[in-house]
C-alpha cells in the first residue's frame, strides 16, 4: 500500500557492530566535542558497562567532563536539572547516554536545558517547541527494545505535580547511535524477552497504522525478521553476541520506523498500563500486542497477514492462503509469547504482570488520551478499551 | 540582451484564504454551540483547564480561530491573536484548504504531516474527539464518514444540525 504523501527523517548516524564503542571519542571530535558528558544509571555501572565506555576513551587524548550515574528509573525534572548543573560545572560541550530509556530521555532532557540560556524544562513541553538545533547528543543503548537513539521523543516526569511530560521534536534526535554488542550482553533472559517484544511491537505498529510508508516498511520488516530470529536464541544464550547484535540493530531499524510512522493503540495501552500499575513497557508491549493486532483486523487485516513473511519466513508464508495470514500470524505470536514466557518469564497476561482488575477503568482512561492513538487506524473509545483489557487480563 | 534576474513575490491564493476564514469562523461558532447541545463534547471540555486557550491557524501568517474556556464552557474568541495552551497549525494553505472544506480528516492530516502540533498532545486528542463529533452534527453521514475513523454516536443530528445552522453560527448561541 503506497500512501499518497509521506515524510521520513532519520539524520542520526547509526555505528554499529563489534567493539564499536572504541570509535566514540573519535565521532565526538567530528562534532567538535571535547569534554563529553557521560549520562548514565546504577544498573550500567553495576554491570560493568560503562567501564567498557571508560576504557574506549583510553589513549584518545580526550577528557571526560563527568560521569553522572544516578539517573533513577524514571527520569525527572529535578534530576534532569541537577545534571545540567553538572554539565555547566565541568565545561562539558557534549553529551552521552548510556543506558537504556531513562538515562536516555533524561540526556535529551539535559540536552534541553544546556542548550538554552534561558526558561525552564516545562517551556519546551509538547511538540514542535524547540526551534533550534541542540549539542552534540551521543547515544550508547545498553538495551535492545527503546529505540530511543532513533527517535526524536523524551518523556520526563513532574514528580511534584505527578504528570509526565512529552517532548517531541527533531532536536531531540540524536546525532550519533553507537551500538555496541557488549553493551547488551548482560541484560537477564526477561528483560531481553521484553526488550525483544518492545522493538518488535514498534515495527508492528509501524508496519500497521496509519503512517505507514514504504521507507518505515522497509525498516519494520527487517526488524521483524531479525528479532524472530535471534530473540529466541538470545533468551537461551545470553552470552551470544551475534544474537545481541541482531537485536540491537532490529531495535534501533524498529525505532527509526516508528519515529516515521508512529505507533498505535498497543503502545496507548501500554504507556497507560505503565503509568496506572508501573507495569515495565516491555512486559506491557509483550501482553498487548497480539490484542492491538486483533483489534485492528477489521481494517488492516490485508497489511497485517503481510507480516507473517518476516516474522516466520519465505516457506510459511507462501504455504499460507492470503485470507488466513492474519490468523496464523496471531498464532504466531501467540507461541512466541508462550516461548518467552517459558523461557524467560516473560507475563502473557495482565494480571501475571501485577495489575489489578480494578485498575482497568483508569487504564483505559488514560490510553483514550494517548497520543499514539491517533495513527491507530480504528477508532477506540473508553469502552472499546475497558473491553480489549479485559480480554489482555 | 543580457536576461535580468529579480526576487520574486509569489501572490496570494484569495479565494482559498477567504474560504479558510469562513471556514474558521463557521468552525469556532458551531464548537461553541455544539459543547452546549452534546453531552460528549461537555465531558471533553470539563476536563479542560479554566482559561484554556485553543487555536488552530494556517503557517505562517493565515487565516486562524481561537477557543477558549470561560467560566466552564468554551468560546469562540475570533482570530487568535495571541498564543494558546494548544496550537494546531497547517503547514500550508493547500493543506488546510483539503481539511476545511472538508476532504480529508483530521487523522489522516495528521498521518500526512499536514499538521503540526504546539502543546500537550493529550489534550489534543480530547480535541479531536471533539471534533469528530462537531462534524457528525455539520455534515450528514455520506460526508462525515469518510473523515473519522468511525462515525460517533450523536443524539438528534438533524434537530442539532438545524440549532447549530440557524442559531449557533450566525448568533453564537
Amino acid at each position: 500500500m503506497l500512501p499518497s504523501y509521506f515524510e521520513f527523517y532519520n539524520p542520526v548516524k547509526i555505528v554499529s557492530g563489534h567493539k564499536a564503542l572504541d570509535n566514540l571519542p573519535y565521532e565526538l571530535s567530528q562534532m567538535g566535542v571535547a569534554r563529553p558528558l557521560i549520562v548514565t544509571d546504577k544498573g550500567v555501572v553495576g554491570a560493568g558497562l560503562i567501564q567498557i565506555v571508560q576504557e574506549a576513551f583510553g589513549s584518545s587524548g580526550m577528557t571526560i567532563g563527568a560521569i553522572y550515574d544516578d539517573v533513577p528509573p524514571d527520569s525527572s525534572v529535578d534530576v534532569v536539572n541537577a545534571i545540567a548543573d553538572v554539565y555547566r560545572a565541568n565545561g562539558c560541550d557534549g553529551l552521552v547516554a548510556v543506558g537504556g530509556g531513562s538515562p536516555i530521555d533524561t540526556a535529551k532532557g539535559v540536552n534541553i536545558v544546556v542548550s538554552h540560556d534561558k526558561g525552564e524544562l516545562k517551556d519546551y513541553m509538547g511538540a514542535d517547541r524547540l526551534t533550534g538545533p541542540l549539542k552534540p547528543l551521543v547515544v550508547v543503548p545498553t538495551t535492545a527494545g527503546t529505540g530511543s537513539e532513533v527517535t526524536l521523543v523524551a518523556v520526563i516526569a513532574d514528580t511534584r505535580k505527578n504528570v509526565k511530560m512529552a517532548f517531541v521534536s527533531r532536536h531531540l534526535l540524536p546525532d550519533l547511535a553507537l551500538i555496541d554488542p557488549r553493551m547488551t550482553l548482560t541484560m537477564p533472559a526477561k528483560i531481553t524477552a521484553a526488550t525483544g517484544m518492545d522493538a518488535l511491537s514498534h515495527a508492528m505498529e509501524a508496519y500497521t497504522c496509519l503512517q505507514k510508508n514504504p521507507l518505515s516498511d522497509a525498516h519494520a520488516t527487517a526488524a521483524i525478521s531479525l528479532i524472530s530470529r535471534y530473540l529466541p536464541l538470545a533468551v537461551e544464550d545470553r552470552k551470544n553476541a551475534t544474537a545481541r547484535l541482531a537485536l540491537a540493530n532490529a531495535s534501533c531499524m524498529a525505532g527509526a520506523a516508528f519515529s516515521n510512522s508512529m505507533v498505535g493503540m498497543v503502545h496507548a495501552l501500554g504507556h497507560a498500563t505503565g503509568a496506572v500499575c508501573h507495569i515495565p513497557h516491555g512486559v506491557a508491549m509483550g501482553i498487548f500486542l497480539p490484542h492491538g493486532l486483533a483489534y485492528n483486523l477489521p481494517e488492516r487485516a490485508e497489511i497485517i497477514g503481510e507480516l507473517l513473511l518476516p516474522l516466520r519466513g519465505a516457506e510459511i508464508y507462501a504455504a499460507t492462503p492470503p485470507k488466513s495470514r492474519p490468523e496464523r500470524l496471531l498464532e504466531s505470536l501467540s507461541s512466541l509469547q508462550k516461548a518467552l514466557e517459558s523461557k524467560a518469564g516473560l507475563p502473557m497476561r495482565l494480571k501475571d504482570a501485577g495489575a489489578r482488575e480494578d485498575q482497568l477503568g483508569e487504564i483505559a482512561l488514560k490510553a483514550i488520551n494517548d497520543g499514539a492513538l491517533m495513527m491507530n487506524p480504528r477508532e477506540m473509545d473508553i469502552e472499546d478499551a475497558k473491553a480489549v483489557l479485559k480480554n489482555a487480563f | 540582451m543580457k536576461k535580468v534576474y529579480e526576487p520574486l513575490k509569489p501572490g496570494r491564493k484569495w479565494f482559498k484564504e477567504l474560504v479558510a476564514h469562513v471556514v474558521f469562523f463557521v468552525l469556532g461558532r458551531a464548537f461553541q454551540s455544539a459543547a452546549k447541545l452534546d453531552a460528549g463534547i461537555r465531558r471533553e471540555v470539563a476536563e479542560w483547564e479554566e482559561g484554556f486557550t485553543l487555536a488552530m491557524c494556517i503557517l505562517p501568517k493565515g487565516p486562524s480561530m481561537l477557543l477558549k474556556k470561560v467560566d466552564g464552557r468554551i468560546r469562540y474568541a475570533g482570530w487568535a491573536k495571541e498564543d494558546a495552551d494548544l496550537i494546531i497549525r497547517f503547514k500550508n494553505i493547500e493543506s488546510a484548504f483539503l481539511v476545511l472544506t472538508p476532504q480529508m480528516g483530521s487523522a489522516r492530516a495528521f498521518a500526512e504531516n499536514r499538521l503540526s502540533l504546539v502543546g500537550d498532545v493529550a489534550r489534543s486528542m480530547s480535541f479531536v474527539r471533539c471534533l469528530d463529533r462537531l462534524l457528525a452534527y455539520l455534515y450528514p453521514a455520506f460526508i462525515c464518514r469518510p473523515l473519522v475513523k468511525r462515525m460517533p454516536p450523536v443524539l438528534r443530528p438533524i434537530r442539532r444540525r438545524l440549532y447549530i445552522y440557524t442559531l449557533g453560527i450566525p448568533f453564537g448561541l
